[in-house]
Parts: structure tokens; sequence; C-alpha cells
């Protein structure tokens, strides 16, 4: 009876080199899991690295150009400047108006000049955060992000 | 056999393991240890860099939309000792493109000062100059194979704005200047620096490179719009440059504003100065009240004050404009005798005879009829003594003395009504004839129109500074001003528009007396009587073809005014009386 028994357990145990090689799978299933997060987080990381670094050098690219349109706009002021287009309108032969060359006609309707209105178009809205989360934080801080963040009751499904 | 080595992989795994658990426990004893937090602190002191980021500083228009006051790129230019090669090329290069001594540059560079690691060769260099600096640098490096160094290495180039004023001394007395450190000085620029300059933002940077940190969007300094004209503003500084060699005039000042609502339309004064020179500041001016001396500069005004005297006096009742006074040429009040202008006597005149022939001998009379508590609280409520609130900076109050004061004389009653002892700016007097051409209200003379800030325009709106005569007596006063122009044809008439106004001669005070060769010309107008569009203050100073303002400042304010007629675009009286009928 014991013979048997040991017959069938020794029939039912596995070959020594079967279960190290299971272990060895499993090690390196681990090792290739983790080094496939390593390398997930690697990437991703490098990327938003290189975006965030991107933008940076586009914003760095959006204060040259304001810097340009002022030196531009100052240019273009010093070219139409008083002094500049008296000048010119000198060198077209053009003469100064007497009051008395001036004739006044009446125009129905006729709305003076007003004066300048400098507001073409909305400006920037001032310190707006410009970079997305995406591209600054981390994966773990991402991890750590979402774990922190509670669950709003719109994930849940339930809304009124 | 084979136990045996067993025995020997499983010592060696054991030993690597305890080697390995060391170390895991080693990092884990570092990281929890009371030195980890005092590590932690000092990286994160070091991770992050204070950086300030400066708004760009807000720009000055005019009411037309011409830029006054700008910003512009210059460079500062560097060169790095450690980087240079050839000294004495680079100073060759340096010298040529930026005007500067090749040799002083090379001593500079072989014997630098204190042994500084690098010199600053130019603050505040010209964009076009240093980017062809930059070019030739560049070329000489493409030119230089690359395991060696350029002749011209060790320039550096920084970026940074400076103040710029296309109109160059064009309002230079209004607008003011910002000096290297970036404060505002005199005028517009002082007044509202705190606005122009806006708010510096200080964040925190990281010095790691791959670490993104946002660049914050700083709202760049308030934008601000004048209240001038700059072509008017032109046409009257040129005026004002003729009138003076017209009339032998050491200095003038011109002063132009709408009284119906304050705003300053042109406000010239000499000397000007460019204000992309403004390091000449101290060559051109003495003191301070000589940068804009419409503000700053009390004067003894003269007649002009007369319109005060006679304003005061009709709203008081003290007389009409029909009562009589007979001048006798003479006239005694606190022991002095007042004459007039010329010495005569001028018989019987009635109130615009004495307005007209700008008689002392009756302002003296008048003011002693009126009394002087009646007298000096006119005085008060037209602003004299006080500043006006304009926004400019460094404005002056000016002087009056009233009863009470220490150095304040009977006899000064009968001066300060026709504008001897009594020291006023030509805004002072401009505001208070406000309330004569306006209808009795007395507006705050200001030269900002409107403020551009975060994508929104705020004009401003008119202030004024209550009523100190009835309406009546304005309108009144108005009709006698406009008549005596008339009747004495005034220089300062201009054809098809009705003009009100006041000439003024005052002697100029000194040592104790009055040098009578040395006079102030002064006029006072403003038109068309029926709806005012403009009011000019004429000021010249010791004009020497002349010493009489009737002869030297009134047809300066009618040149003045034909410009204001034709870049305001007023139509003459006939063609105006037309539009207002229905």
């Amino acid at each position: 009876m014991i013979r048997t028994i040991h017959v069938i357990h020794y029939a039912y145990k596995q070959a020594p080199w079967r279960i190290q090689r299971q272990w060895i799978s499993s090690f390196l299933l681990i090792v290739l899991g983790l080094a496939m997060i390593a390398a997930l987080y690697l990437d991703v990381s490098a990327r938003a690295a290189l975006t965030g670094r991107d933008i940076q050098d586009l914003s760095a690219n959006i204060i040259a150009i304001q810097q340009s349109n002022a030196d531009l706009e100052t240019r273009i002021a010093e070219l139409t400047s008083n002094q500049a287009m008296e000048k010119r309108a000198q060198a077209l032969n053009y003469q100064p108006v007497q009051a008395n060359q001036v004739q006044f006609i009446i125009v129905p309707g006729y709305i003076a000049p007003q004066p300048a209105n400098l507001v073409a178009a909305p400006l920037l809205q001032p310190s707006a955060p410009t970079i997305r989360p995406e591209f600054t934080q981390s994966l773990l801080d991402w991890f750590d992000q979402r774990l922190r963040t509670p669950i709003s009751v719109s994930t849940l499904g339930i809304s009124q | 056999m084979r136990a045996q080595y067993a025995w020997r992989s499983l010592a060696l795994a054991g030993l690597l393991a305890f080697v390995g658990l060391s170390i895991i426990l080693q990092m884990i004893r570092i990281q929890t240890s009371p030195e980890a937090e005092t590590f932690r602190e000092r990286v994160a002191t070091h991770a992050v860099a204070d950086t300030t980021y400066y708004p760009e500083r807000g720009l000055i228009y005019d009411r037309n939309g011409h830029l006054l006051a700008g910003n512009k790129t210059v460079y500062e230019i560097d060169v790095e000792l450690k980087n240079v090669k050839e000294p004495n090329a680079l100073a060759k290069a340096v010298g040529t493109e930026l005007g500067l001594n090749p040799d002083d540059l090379y001593n500079l560079m072989v014997k630098p000062p204190n042994n500084l690691p690098y010199i600053v060769i130019g603050h505040y260099v010209d964009e076009d100059k240093a980017l062809a600096l930059k070019q030739l640098t560049g070329q000489t490096d493409e030119q230089t194979p690359t395991s060696e160094q350029s002749s011209l290495s060790g320039l550096v180039f920084t970026p940074h704005p400076q103040r710029s004023y296309p109109e160059g001394a064009l309002a230079s007395n209004v607008i003011g200047f910002v000096s290297n450190d970036g404060h505002g000085y005199f005028g517009i620029e002082e007044k509202y620096n705190d606005l122009l300059a806006g708010t510096p933002i200080q964040v925190k940077v990281p010095v790691d490179p791959n670490k993104a940190a946002d660049i914050p969007q700083i709202p760049n300094g308030t934008t601000l719009i004048l209240t001038l004209n700059r072509d008017l503003q032109a046409a009257t500084e040129q005026i004002l440059d003729d009138s003076l060699t017209k009339y032998g005039a050491k200095s003038g000042t011109i002063v132009i504003m709408d009284p119906r609502n304050g705003e300053i339309l042109a406000m010239a004064s000499t000397p000007r100065m460019d204000l992309n020179q403004f390091l000449d500041y101290s060559a051109i001016y003495h003191n301070a009240s000589e940068y804009n001396p419409a503000v700053s500069m009390p004067y003894e005004p003269g007649s002009v004050m007369k319109i005060l005297t006679m304003a005061a006096a009709l709203d008081n009742h003290t007389v009409t404009p029909a009562t009589t006074f007979f001048d006798t040429g003479v006239y005694r009040i606190g022991g002095v005798t007042i004459r007039n202008w010329n010495g005569q006597a001028w018989g019987l005149q009635d109130m615009l005879g004495c307005i007209q022939n700008s008689l002392n001998v009756c302002m003296a009379w008048i003011a002693s009829q009126m009394g002087s508590q009646n007298f000096y609280g006119y005085m008060n409520r037209f602003g004299i003594g006080h500043e006006t609130g304009i926004d400019l900076a460094d404005e002056a109050a000016g002087r009056l003395k009233v009863p009470g004061d220490t150095d304040w004389y009977p006899a000064d009653l009968g001066t300060n009504a026709f504008g001897q002892g009594v020291a006023a700016t030509p805004i002072q007097i401009m505001m208070a004839a406000s309330a004569i051409a306006n209808n009795s209200r007395m507006v705050i003379p200001h030269v900002l129109y409107a403020m551009v800030r975060d994508g929104r325009q705020f004009n401003v709106p008119a202030q004024y500074a209550g009523s100190p005569i009835s309406t009546n007596t304005a309108q009144v006063l108005d009709q006698m001003l406009e008549n005596s122009l008339q009747n004495e044809a005034s220089l300062a008439l201009i054809p098809n528009y009705k003009m009100a106004g006041k000439t003024g001669t005052a002697q100029i005070p000194v040592d104790g007396g009055y040098d009578p060769t040395l006079t102030n010309a002064s006029f006072i107008g403003w038109g068309p009587v029926d709806d005012p569009r403009f009011m000019i203050y004429v000021w010249l100073e010791q004009p020497s073809t002349s010493i009489w303002g009737s002869e030297t400042a009134a047809p300066v304010f009618a040149q003045a005014a034909q410009k204001a007629i034709l870049l305001l675009d007023v139509p003459p009286d006939n063609i105006r009386s037309q539009v207002a009928m229905p």
C-alpha cells in the first residue's frame, strides 16, 4: 500500500529541472514586465520633456516676436513721424494750407473723427497656464495625481 | 561532488544576497537618516532659481494714435576674455562696426580693469550696429575650421529693451523720459511711472533643463493715450520757435487747451531736448522747473490777471459793465502809488474801457472797492496759489500772498489786481479763465485721455473744479473780452472767427524792485466765443523787439489760433451758425 502511494507520488511529482524552469520563467516574466514599465516610463518622460522644451522654445519665440513687433512699431513711428512726413510732403511739393484756402461745406450726418481707440483685439489672459500637466508631470506624478483625485460623481455615471 | 558544488553555489548566492541586502538596507538607512532631510532641503534650494520677469513698459500715444513713446531692442555687447583668440583683430572689427577706438579696446582687452573676466564694450548698442557685428563674427566663424577658435571669438550679445521716442524732441516737456535704470523722469513718464512700468513677477524656475516650467504671461505696462494732438503740437512748437527768433525772446511757452473739458491739445515750451538723448538733460536745463515752465515755473503774469479781477468784481456786484471810473493816472493804496502802463491818465472809463485799455489804476480801484476778503476769496476759488491737479510731474502752486501772511501788505491788494506781486503758472491762469470761457464751469486741465490695460480701454472723464463765478458773469465778461479785442483791433484777431482774450505785460522783479526794461509778455484767449474749442496761452520771456504783450504775444496767439482752427477742423462762425440752425 505504502509503496503504491510512493509510486503515485513519484509519478505526479515534477522533475526538478521542470520546477527550476518554472521559477526562472516566472522570474524572467517579472523582469520583462518591469522592463516594459521602465521603458514605457522612459518613453513617456522623454517625450513629455521634449514637448515641454518645445513649448518653452515656442514661448521664447513668442517673446522674441513680441519684441520684434515692438521694434517694428517704433520703426514705423519713426518713419511716419511728424518731421519725416513733413519732409516727405515738401519733397512732393506739398505746401501747408492756409486758413483762407480752406472751404468748409455742410455735410448732413457728418461725424467728426473721434480720438483713438487702441483696443483692436483681446490680449492674452495674464498669467494663464499655457503648458498642460501632460507635458510637465511624470508617469509617477500622474499616478499620484490620479490616486489623490477623488472620484467624481459623473465618473460613476450618476448625473442629474 | 555535485553536492559539494551545490554548497559552493549556495554560499556564493548567499554572499551576493547579503551584499545586495546590505546595499538596500544602507540605501534605506541613508534615505531615512537625519542628514537626509538636510540634503533634501539643499537640493530643493538649488533645484529652482528665482527669476524676475519685467513687463514691457507701456506705450504712449497721442489722441490720434501716433506713437510718442515706444520700446526698441538694443544690445549689450561684452567680451569674454578667456574666449578671445586674437585681441587685435577683435578690437579692429569692433572698433570699425561700433565707431570705437581700436587701440583703447585692445588695451582694455589686454589689461582689463581689476582683472575682470569680461569687459562691457557697449550697453545700449543700436540693433543695426549690433546685428552687423554679429553677422561679421558669424562669417568669420564659418571660415574658421571647427577645431579652432575664430579670430573674432569672445563677443557676447545680450538683447534688452530700451525706451524710444520716435518723434525725438516733440512734446519732450510733456512726455518726460526714462533713464537707463528704467525710471521715468518728468512729465507723463514720471507721473504715470508705476502704471507704465507694470508689475514685475518673480517666479521659481527649475534649474533642471528637462523640467518644463511655465513662462508667466506678464501683462505689459499700461499703455497711455494722451490728449495731445501731435500735429498741433508740432505746429505750436514751430510757431513758438519762430516767435522767439522774431521777437528776440529768451524763452517761451504756448499751451492750447480745450476749455470745455480741460484736455491739453498742445503744450510747447523752450528749451526742448531730444528724448532719445536724455543724457543731455543737465547740459540743457539748469533746474527742474525749466523742464516744463507751463506747469512748473510760476511768474508774475501781469494784465492777464485783470480778467480774474474783473470777473470777481462783476460776480460780486461791485461793478457792472456800465460802471464808470474817472482815471486820473494814479491811485494810492497801502502807501504805494499805482500808475498805468503808459503813466498817463485815461479820463472817464467804463469797465469795458478799463479792460480794453488795460488800466492798472482802474483795477486797483476795483480791488479796493471789493475789499481784500472778497478779492482773495475769489482768487482762491479761481485756484490761484494752488496746484491745478494737472497730471504732469513737478507742478508748482505759485504764490498768492493773502492778508495774514507776514509778507502781505495792503498795497498788494492793488498790485495783485493787475497781476503783479502774485506768481502763477500759465496752466493756473488757463484753469481759472476756463470758468469764463465755459459758462462758469472751471475745468481741471489734464493730459491723459485714456488708459489701455488687459485689452480694455478706459477713457478718462473730464473733471471740474466748481464754478467760482455765476454763468451770467461768465457770459457778460466773455462778451466784454470779445468786444475789447474788436475795439482795439488787436493783433490777436483772426478773420471769420470771434475771439475773446487779454494781453499781459509784466515787469520782471529783480532784487526787491522791478526792471522796467525786462518784461514777460503774455496773452490768453479762446475761441470761437460762442462755442470755444480752444484756449491758448502765450508767454514770451523778455522779448527784445518790443516789451509789450499786445505787440508780441498777441500775434503769436493769432498764429496758434489759425493752426488750431485748421487742425481741429473748426468752421468759421457763419458756417457754424448755419449748422446750428435747424
